[in-house]
Formats: structure tokens, sequence, C-alpha cells
């Protein structure tokens, strides 16, 4: 008995403890400290993964976090200088690490180590545009408009970096204006952007419109926003909720100001039309800021390696699709694929990051291994995710084998941009820039809404992971139709109402909660692992 | 000769010390998520308090100069 226990604790030892609680379980959820989600300790997950994790992930990204730094940054203590001005900065990106922690948690082999060459792209992605802030910021300058003030660009984060290619070669560098104080900051920290949609109700805005619109305003009316560009432009994001959003930038950010407009229904031809026609205009607008005239060869330099990026995606795909051997979980996939088509090619991250995923996922294919063998549902994520709690998506599979192998962020702007001729490559701008996130399948139009059902179909899922973002009036609109095709199609489908950033109004416990009544009430299913049904997050990050 | 290769040996002894004792470091640091831990209780309540003490400008006064700019004409 003594020598069978001791051989399983040297097994368990050398590869991990099994996954399930039937083989012994690793029972994840008893690493948490009580409140906080900080880790006891942090997983042992068998002697290679646990160093692979430590020297390749943890190691490996503090470390270049600093070389990023140096590597961006004109001047490195600018960036200390923007740490201790910006609240978004200093609360949000030094625990950078455990967001790793908690998007990896639980992952072995193959899959840890393609999910985590996503995060670290995007890492680097993100401290390229705060050190961009920080060197253009006439705030830490003493007001002073330098060069790098004069060669920004600083647009709406849900106007694609694509659209600011042509002035690339002439040294010019786009900020997306809220991808870092906003976004990102929701899903590494989430208790930074409360703030924010609390000072923007404090001047009498109500509760109830959508919460990114809020955070996005606050973040003005706290003054936290680097005053980095000499001119901005900014448009309607994915609903006209964030028309309002505009104004309020135009009023404090008080420069010159282009409103582009994203148009929802972009199947109608004339509004297509109408489209290009307001990029041709808002490009008119930047040559006139700039003095710089549109540049061709930098606009298809660029979009070829968008193109090339695009291409690694559907073989991506075709291999999540078709086989069981594909190594990057569902968050990793979703944040990759959403930051990479938003900020765009401004840098070799992606491409970097792109290369050494697919060589992994060919290993996987070449000598079948699945990453992911507790998979019992194969899900598809739709609608908008709660950014405050996007990895659900690792927790469920460690929970209870939901593998999510695509979400509709992923989804939205897969084309490529044809480079032959300029009126080919406006067209296909234009359609690029319609399709922007939470707009072709959240409020452009049923058909695309729907695109829900052939994409199941693609990726061949069982189990669609339906996101209700309470304060989103478009998607709250198509909540019974949802319903009534999921009984019409026997569809297995669970509901997880959030509120996008807010992380008040539905808690983390409350939306694993939902999962685990669908999952026992509905499905009759035994969780993988007991120890995560029920713990208590509600301090964390 | 000998002595010589014996303080060679000694400073590469001495300097595989100082790795594993480094690495040792490092492991504890990592396993205990020591860094989580002074992240969450020393550095981000310090930053708090420091951004919530923060003097800010009253945004709201920001006066919104509509014709500060010249109208902007359409040129398609």
């Amino acid at each position: 008995m003594a020598k069978k226990s001791m051989k399983k604790a040297l097994k368990d030892f050398w590869f991990g403890k099994p996954h399930s609680a039937e083989e012994g379980g690793r029972r994840l959820g008893e690493l948490y400290e009580d409140k906080t989600g900080l880790y006891k300790h942090r997983e042992w997950r068998g002697v290679k993964d646990t160093f692979y994790y430590m020297y390749m992930i943890w190691g490996y990204n503090y470390l270049h976090m600093v070389t990023d730094i140096l590597k961006y940054s004109n001047n490195p203590l600018d960036f200390v200088k923007g740490t201790w001005r910006y609240r978004w900065m200093g609360q949000t990106y030094l625990p950078v690490i455990h967001w790793f922690d908690r998007g990896l948690q639980g992952m072995r082999g193959e899959a840890l180590r393609a999910s985590a060459w996503h995060y670290r792209a995007m890492v680097s992605a993100s401290i390229q545009q705060i050190c961009n802030f920080f060197n253009a910021d006439t705030r830490l300058h003493k007001g002073k408009e330098n060069e790098a003030f004069r060669h920004t660009i600083l647009a709406n984060e849900t106007t694609c970096g694509t659209m600011f290619y042509p002035w690339m070669d002439a040294g010019y560098q786009y900020i997306p204006l809220e991808m870092i104080p906003y976004f990102v900051t929701c899903h590494v920290n989430s208790h930074t952007v409360l703030n924010y949609i609390d000072a923007v109700q404090s001047i009498g805005l109500p509760g109830d419109p959508c919460p990114m619109c809020q955070a996005e305003s606050g973040l003005f009316v706290l003054d936290d926003v680097p005053d980095a560009a000499p001119f901005v432009i900014t448009c309607n994001e994915a609903c006209d909720a964030s028309v309002a959003t505009s104004t309020l930038q135009d009023w404090f950010i008080n420069r010159p100001l282009f409103a582009l407009p994203l148009p929802m229904q972009f199947d109608d031809p004339l509004v297509k039309k109408y489209c290009m026609n307001e990029i041709e205009e808002c490009w008119k607008f930047i040559e006139e800021q700039t003095g710089e005239p549109f540049s061709w060869e930098s606009m298809v330099k660029r979009l070829e390696k968008q193109n090339k990026l695009q291409r690694d995606e559907w073989e991506k795909w075709e291999v999540a699709g078709r086989t069981d051997y594909y190594p990057v979980n569902g968050v990793a996939q979703a944040l990759f694929r959403i930051f990479s088509t938003q900020y765009g090619i401004q840098g070799d991250f992606w491409d970097e990051a792109s290369e050494k995923v697919k060589k992994i996922m060919y290993k996987c294919v070449q000598k079948k291994i699945n990453s992911f063998p507790q998979t019992r549902h194969r899900v598809i994520a739709w609608s908008c995710a709660p950014l405050y709690f996007s990895n659900w998506c690792t927790w469920a599979y460690n929970c209870w084998g939901l593998n999510v192998i695509i979400n509709m962020d992923s989804l939205m702007f897969d084309m490529e941009v044809r480079t032959d001729t300029y009126e080919h490559m406006l067209e296909d701008v234009a359609t690029y820039h319609m399709w922007a996130p939470m707009r072709r399948m959240a409020v452009g139009g049923m058909q695309h809404i729907f695109e829900l059902w052939e994409n199941m179909e693609k990726f061949n899922c069982d189990m669609v992971a339906m996101y209700d973002q309470l304060q989103c009036k478009g998607m709250q609109g198509v909540h019974g139709l949802f319903e009534d095709e999921f009984r019409k199609r026997n569809i297995n489908a669970f509901w997880m109402p959030h509120a996008l950033p807010d992380s008040r109004t539905v808690s983390r416990a409350e939306i694993r909660r939902q999962i685990n009544d669908y999952m026992t009430t509905v499905m009759h299913e035994e969780p993988l692992d007991p120890s995560l049904l029920d713990f208590d997050d509600s301090m964390t990050w | 000769m000998k002595k010589i290769k014996c303080r060679i040996a000694k400073f590469f002894l001495k300097l595989l010390g100082i790795f594993v004792l480094a690495n040792a470091a490092i492991f504890v640091v990592f396993f205990f998520d020591l860094d989580g831990k002074l992240m969450f209780n020393v550095v981000e309540p310090f930053l708090k308090k420091h951004y919530d003490n923060m003097e800010r400008k009253d945004t709201l006064k920001t006066p919104y100069d509509m014709d500060k700019f010249p109208k902007y004409e359409y040129k398609n």
C-alpha cells in the first residue's frame, strides 16, 4: 500500500496530478487564498511544465517586459513618470503575470506553450502602446509637443489600425485611444475600470447605458488620458451609445477631431459606398493635419503582413475545426485575435507569435497530441464576452471539460484586403472597418447574428456559450429569438449574464454558478474538478 | 599549476553555488506567488492611495469650444 502511494506521489511529482476527480485530481480550487484569488502556491504541473512555466513564461515575461520598455521607450524615465501619473497604468499593468496565471491555469504541455505565446504577443503590443503614449504625452514633458507627439495618430480603439498604415513609413504611429486605458485593463485588473465608470456617473450619467461607453467617457472625466497627438479620430464604436462618448471626447480632448462613422447595416451597397467616402475623407483629414500624403507603398507593405496573419489564422481554424489537436485555449485565442486585428501591424510580435503557435500546432497534428484531453463538449462562445472574466473558458475546461474552440470576436474580420488596385483596397478596408468588434455579428443585422449556426458546424461544436451583456440594448433585443432557435435546433446552450467591464453587476462567482447549474440540472454531468465549483474570488484582479 | 586548477575549480563551484541559490530563491518567489502577494498587498494599495489623492483638473470646466477649429469641409 505504502509502495503504491509512494509510486503515485512520485508520478504526481514528475507528471503533475491528473485532471479529473476520479483519477485523484489536482483540485485547483484549493490553491486559492480566500477572496483575493492569490495563490497559496502556484500550481505544480509536473517537473517539466512547472519549470517551463517558471522560466519560459513567468520569468521570460517579467524579463521581456523590461526589455520591451527599453526597446519602445524613448526615455525609460517617462515610463516611470507615466506609471505615477496614470491610474490605468500603475494599478493595472504591474500584476500582469497574474493575468497569465488565470488564463493558463491547469494547462499542460503544448496547450501551455502555445497559449502563452499569444499572451506574450499581447503584452509586447501593450507595452509598445504604453511607451508610444508616454513618449508623446505633453503632460509628461512639461507641456512640450515633441517629435513623438507630432508623429502620433490617436483614434478610437474600434477604428482598426489598418486605416493608418499609409502614414507609417513616414514615421507615424497609431495609438488606439482606449485600448490600453480601458480594454486591456479590464482583463488584467478589473478594479481599475470601476473608478472611471463611477466618475462618469458622478456627473449625472444614469447607470444603465453600456458600461464600455461609460468607462471610456469616465477616463476623460478623471482627466486620465495622455495628451499624445495633435488631432484625434473618433467613431461610434459598436453601437450608437458611443456617439455620446465621441461628443465627450470632442469636448475634453479639445483638438481637431474627425468623427468616422461605423455604419450598422453594412450589407447595403449604398451604405458601403458612403463608408468608403467617409474613409477617404478621414484620410484627407490626416493628410491635412500631418502634411504627409497617403502612401500606397506603406499601405500595401503592411496589408500584406496583415493578410499573412489572416491566412495563418485560417490555417489554425482549419485544425481547430476538424481535429482535436488545436493547442490554443479559448481565452488566448479570443484575445490574441481581437487585439491583433484592432491594433494592426505595428511590429513583428503578432507574426512571431503566430509562427511559434503554428509550429506547435503542426507538431500536435503530426504526433496526434490532444492538448485538451478532458474535453467533454466543444463550445462556441457567441456575442460579447465579460472582460473581467475572459478567462472563464480556462475555468470551464478545468471544472467541466468545456473546451471553447472559437468565439464570435475571433470571427469578425475573416477576410484579406486586396492590394492589386486602390479601388479594391478601399472597398475591402471599408468592409473590414464595418466588421468592427461587437458590430458585425452583434448588431449588424439578423443574418449576421445568426452566423452562429454555420460557425457551429464549421468548428464542429456541440454547445453554445451565449454571452448576455445585460446593458447591451442591441443583443438584449434578440435574446428570445436565440432561445427559440436553440429549442428548434435542439442545441445545448447556456447563457452567461455579465456587464462587460463591470464586475459588480454580475460577479465571477455568479457566472460560475449559472454554468454549474446548467451542467448539473440540464446536462446531468459531474464536475471534473469539484474544488472549482464554488470559491470566493470577489476581490481578485 | 595544480593551485591554479584548484582555484578555477573553486571559482566554478562558487559560481554554481550562486546559480543554484539564485534559482532556488526565484523558485520560492514563483511557487509561493510572492510577486502576486507583494503587488496585491503592498504595491497596489500604495498606488491606489496615490491616485485617489492626486490633484486632478476639473475637466467639466473645460469650455466646449465648438468653433475653436475651422469648420470641416467635405472634399468628396
